[in-house]
């Protein structure tokens, strides 16, 4: 309604702005201010709504009007009354406005054609009463019989050109004023009118029907063209029958939303209706439509029982706007309640039903003759009984009669027929299974279908598959394709070229390729129903055989071996496969020794037929053992000596040579390269044992091994070296023994650490050279700063720590042979192994690793001990290693400063150790000792050197280096 | 009952006049029976949709006085 009304109201405007531009035609300048009073009113009526009652009203108003039509001359009463138009009225005014309205419409009906205008003034009337009635709201009461009175007298009047209206009795000069305002206003405006009525005649015959039909209409004669055709037709408005003409053809048209100025080819509805019946479509449906929805004031005037119950049902679903309307939903309570009725009858149905059909039912109270009565109760159990009898033998006599006649066989037959018809296994051979035997795990049931084959292709006969195993191959060979590098197109590198058999596999080229091009995969594993799995498999037993004897595996098979009873013994057979153990050849030692030299001795058989319990065997071995030692042998031949001297003393010449070109701090490197490997020969090395190592020379003599079985190597420093090189020159042979003491400290860092004793420079140094100094320490002792030894016990200990005699920290870990009293005396590991004796061959299998003990080196308990030496093979301790591990770890060393304190203080440390205690740093004493023996004087002529008349003596300590 | 104008821009300009309900197929015809084109030579659009035969002016939400644009293939 708002959007129709707000149309009306813009065509009201419309008319107002033309009918202004008419005025301003016929005016002059000075009527300028009442219309702008009048524009104004307007703008303020469109504000409001108007209301539809009010609308009604002025309907009836204009059908009266159009039946009596006004002369061109105006009446001021349908404008002056308030009916026409209540827009600004509150509401209390309305109802004024009602009770005083009824009369008015009676007597005058306002003409349609000036209406805006009309209102327009009214409004502004109505403004003015308000103020009035406000001022004097008691004089209303009696105002309303009196302008009934008075309405007559003024329709009077304003034929007679506006007499004060006599209902504002009470302000007569003002109302006078204003209304002769407002009549000289009409007259003008009537005299407008007069020209501007025809132009607005379609519109307000349009405006005659009634609102809700009215809508549509209004919408459609908006358009500028629609206005053309009003104004084209308004020659043939005045007559009556023209107008009713006009409508008619308005109302047809009211159809066609198209205007006939643009239309091209039109047909009329019967027109196009006949034609409609010619393509066999159903006729037009004149009322359906947006028309028929809202009905024109023409379509109400159709009987309203036309419209058939079809329509009727249509308009149900369309609103009043020809819109669709849904569905109204399903009453849900409703729909419970239906649905609860209907179980209801259900019940009660069912109910019917069982009560009929136990009603059938004899109950137990009910007599029964039959039974009740003893003796017909023993007469009907009798007969049951005898025709039960009677059965039978008439089935056993009719079996009788069909065994004569051969009807049984005949049966047999019938059935071992039928029985042989019927689809069994033997149907089944010879069909082709297209999976692989191996698949079908025993105990499951597969179920096969028909495979989906050509019909044409008769040749491949049958095959049968499951369509899951098919799936199943699928998915392992999409698995396996995807496995596949996708940069080498499906090309395995690694694939195997020999099968398990170790033939060559043939593979066609690019044969990845021949399913996608034949359609077919080309070989699948089947097999045939019926077929003798068992060779095949036998066949199959054999290759895994051959492949596994070729993979070098052996075949376990799971049969018993005989079961005997264990004895204590052996017998005769058993002892003759029995196979003592052999004795190994004993290894060099970690010690040479006499008895390792010697051929091993042949152990006697011994009668003891030998006991299953290894202890046994072995104690037995341990004794034997003993006896043979044999101490007798002699390895040195003193007698040999000057050979031996001489020899060795050109080896000593020739690597003093050597020697004296290299740097102290050892370099093995340049040792091995510099040493020249030495021919070995035993034979003249008789002396003592020589081993040559990989990494350089070692000559051992008979003093050498002495000094190694008493533990320590005696060390000498570079003080003692300077010494020897000193006393090269004077005599070889007297120093030889020393020579071979420097040659052992020089050879030691190169040692390896296995069979000989570690080389350790710091350990104890213990003077080893007996001949010459052994006895020399307490007569000379010379160096000063030492501590007093004598002093006390602190002294003497700083004495041995400085020296090296003592270590600083025990090194040595507790070893076997140290704990040995800790160890169990009765228990032993064999002794353990003895409660579980089935175990001891797994034992033996898995723990015979180095833990154990050595089973032919029983008394051989190592010491081991985890040395770290750095590259001058010092040995580190604890903290230092950890230091040079973790600069190896970081990959960056101490820093040059650091390094060189470090250097400086091993230096002077080793300086400390390898310090004789007994003699200068520069071996002064040494050297005169060895001079006095030379000079065999008791003295030492010291000269200068610049002396050549050095008198007696001919020698001169003189000093190298 | 709706009217509907065809036009295709070449001077045939009709009004037909037809139901909601009919399909766009006997509004061909009905075009067909005014203009004397054949109904299976006519192409209705609007813009770019063609409009399809079996399919009902209503479901097309062709309303009164609407304008379709005639064509021919």
């Amino acid at each position: 309604m708002g959007s129709s009304s707000g149309k009306k109201h813009k065509k009201d405007k419309k008319h107002s702005h033309r009918s202004r531009s008419h005025e301003r035609q016929h005016r002059g300048p000075d009527e300028e201010v009442t219309l702008d009073l009048t524009d104004d009113s307007t703008s303020t009526r469109h504000k409001h709504h108007k209301h539809k009652k009010h609308k009604e009203h002025r309907h009836k108003h204009h059908k009266q009007k159009e039946r009596e039509r006004p002369s061109e001359v105006i009446s001021l009463e349908e404008s002056d009354s308030d009916s026409s138009d209540c827009v600004e009225v509150p509401i209390e005014q309305v109802a004024r406005a009602k009770v005083r309205e009824p009369p008015a419409r009676e007597r005058d009906p306002p003409t349609r054609e000036r209406e805006p205008l009309a209102r327009e003034r009214e409004t502004l009337v109505r403004e003015r009463e308000q103020h009035a009635r406000e001022r004097e709201p008691p004089a209303r009461e009696r105002e309303p019989p009196a302008r009934e009175r008075e309405l007559p007298v003024r329709e009077r009047d304003h034929e007679i050109t506006a007499p004060p209206p006599p209902q504002i009795s009470k302000h007569v000069d003002y109302e006078r004023e204003r209304r002769r305002e407002r009549e000289t206003e009409r007259e003008r405006e009537s005299r407008r009118r007069g020209v501007k009525d025809r132009e607005r005649g379609r519109g307000s015959s349009r405006s005659q029907s009634p609102i809700a039909s009215h809508q549509p209409h209004r919408q459609r004669s908006h358009s500028p063209k629609a206005d053309n055709i009003a104004s084209r037709k308004r020659g043939n408005r005045e007559r009556e029958p023209g107008r009713e003409r006009e409508r008619e053809r308005a109302r047809s048209r009211s159809h066609s939303p198209i205007p006939e100025s643009g239309a091209g080819d039109v047909l009329s509805i019967a027109e196009t209706n006949k034609l409609r019946a010619k393509l066999g479509l159903k006729p037009l449906e004149v009322e359906t439509g947006p028309s028929k929805s809202a009905p024109s004031a023409s379509s109400s005037s159709q009987p309203e029982n036309k419209r058939s119950a079809t329509d009727k049902d249509l308009s149900s679903y369309k609103d009043e706007w020809g819109e669709f309307l849904h569905k109204p939903a399903d009453n849900i309570k409703e729909k419970k309640e239906a649905e609860k009725l209907r179980e209801k009858l259900k019940q009660r149905k069912e109910k019917r039903f069982l009560e009929e059909r136990l009603a059938r039912i004899r109950t137990l109270g009910e007599s029964d003759e039959e039974t009740d009565n003893v003796s017909k109760w023993v007469d009907r159990n009798k007969r049951v009984v005898n025709q039960r009898e009677e059965a039978l033998r008439k089935a056993k006599e009719l079996e009788e009669l069909d065994e004569a006649f051969g009807v049984t066989d005949i049966i047999e037959q019938e059935k071992q027929k039928a029985r042989q018809l019927a689809y069994g296994d033997r149907n089944l051979k010879g069909l082709r299974v297209e999976h692989d035997v191996d698949d079908f795990g025993e105990g499951r049931t597969v179920i096969l279908t028909l495979k989906d084959q050509d019909v044409l292709n008769e040749e491949e006969g049958d095959t049968l598959v499951n369509v899951n195993m098919i799936d199943d191959e699928r998915y392992k060979k999409n698995v396996a394709n995807k496995k596949l590098n996708p940069l080498s197109y499906g090309y395995n590198v690694y694939e195997e070229q020999y099968d398990e058999l170790g033939n060559p596999i043939e593979r066609a080229i690019l044969e990845k390729y021949d399913e996608d091009i034949e359609g077919q995969p080309q070989k699948r594993k089947n097999f045939l129903i019926g077929e003798n799995m068992e060779e095949e498999r036998e066949h199959k037993r054999k290759l895994l055989e051959i492949k596994t004897k070729l993979a070098g595996k052996r075949l376990e098979t799971l049969q018993d071996t005989n079961i005997k009873l264990a004895s204590d013994t052996f017998s005769v057979e058993e002892l003759a496969t029995f196979k003592k153990p052999k004795k190994k050849i004993k290894k060099l030692r970690q010690k040479l020794k006499a008895e390792d030299l010697e051929p091993i001795a042949e152990l006697s058989g011994s009668s003891n037929l030998g006991s299953r319990q290894r202890s046994n065997r072995e104690t037995d071995e341990n004794v034997n053992m003993t006896d043979e030692s044999k101490p007798q042998i002699k390895l040195e031949h003193d007698d040999d000596d000057d050979l031996e001297r001489v020899l060795s003393k050109a080896r000593k010449l020739k690597q003093k040579e050597n020697i004296i070109k290299k740097h102290l701090p050892i370099d093995v490197t340049s040792i091995t390269h510099n040493v020249k490997p030495e021919p070995v020969d035993d034979a003249t090395d008789a002396g003592g044992v020589l081993l040559s190592s990989a990494d350089g020379n070692i000559v051992l003599n008979a003093t050498a091994e002495f000094c190694r079985t008493l533990g320590d190597i005696p060390t000498y420093g570079m003080a003692g070296n300077r010494n020897e090189d000193s006393n090269d020159m004077m005599d070889f042979d007297r120093a030889e023994a020393l020579d071979e003491h420097m040659d052992a400290n020089q050879e030691e860092p190169t040692l390896s650490h296995g069979t000989w004793n570690s080389v350790n420079p710091d350990e104890v140094m213990q003077p080893a050279d007996l001949d010459n100094l052994g006895d020399d320490v307490e007569e000379r002792a010379i160096l000063d700063e030492e501590p007093d030894v004598g002093a006390g016990v602190a002294n003497a200990l700083r004495l041995a720590l400085s020296k090296g005699y003592l270590e600083k920290e025990e090194k040595n870990r507790p070893s076997n042979t140290k704990m040995a009293h800790l160890q169990a005396k009765n228990y032993s590991i064999e002794d353990k192994a003895a409660g579980e004796d089935d175990k001891i061959g797994r034992r033996d299998r898995f723990h015979a690793g180095p833990i154990m003990e050595f089973k032919d080196k029983e008394t051989f308990k190592p010491n081991v001990k985890l040395d770290y030496i750095d590259d001058n093979g010092r040995i580190l301790n604890l903290k230092e290693a950890f230091r040079y591990l973790s600069h190896k770890f970081h990959g960056k060393g101490p820093g040059k400063n650091k390094i060189e304190k470090r250097l400086k203080k091993m230096e002077q440390d080793g300086l400390m150790k390898t310090m004789s205690s007994t003699d200068t740093p520069l071996c002064t004493l040494t050297m005169l000792q060895q001079k006095q023996k030379e000079t065999k004087t008791p003295y030492v002529v010291l000269s200068g050197s610049n002396k050549t008349t050095a008198g007696i003596s001919g020698a001169s300590i003189s000093k190298f280096k | 009952m709706i009217e509907i104008t065809c036009n295709d821009r070449l001077g045939k300009k009709v009004r037909v006049k037809c139901n909601p309900d009919d399909t766009i197929g006997d509004l061909k015809k009905l075009i067909a029976a005014q203009t004397g084109t054949k109904h299976e030579k006519i192409v209705l659009k609007k813009w770019y949709t063609i409009y399809k035969d079996p399919i009902r002016l209503s479901d097309y939400e062709i309303h009164d006085g609407m304008n379709l644009e005639l064509y021919y293939q």
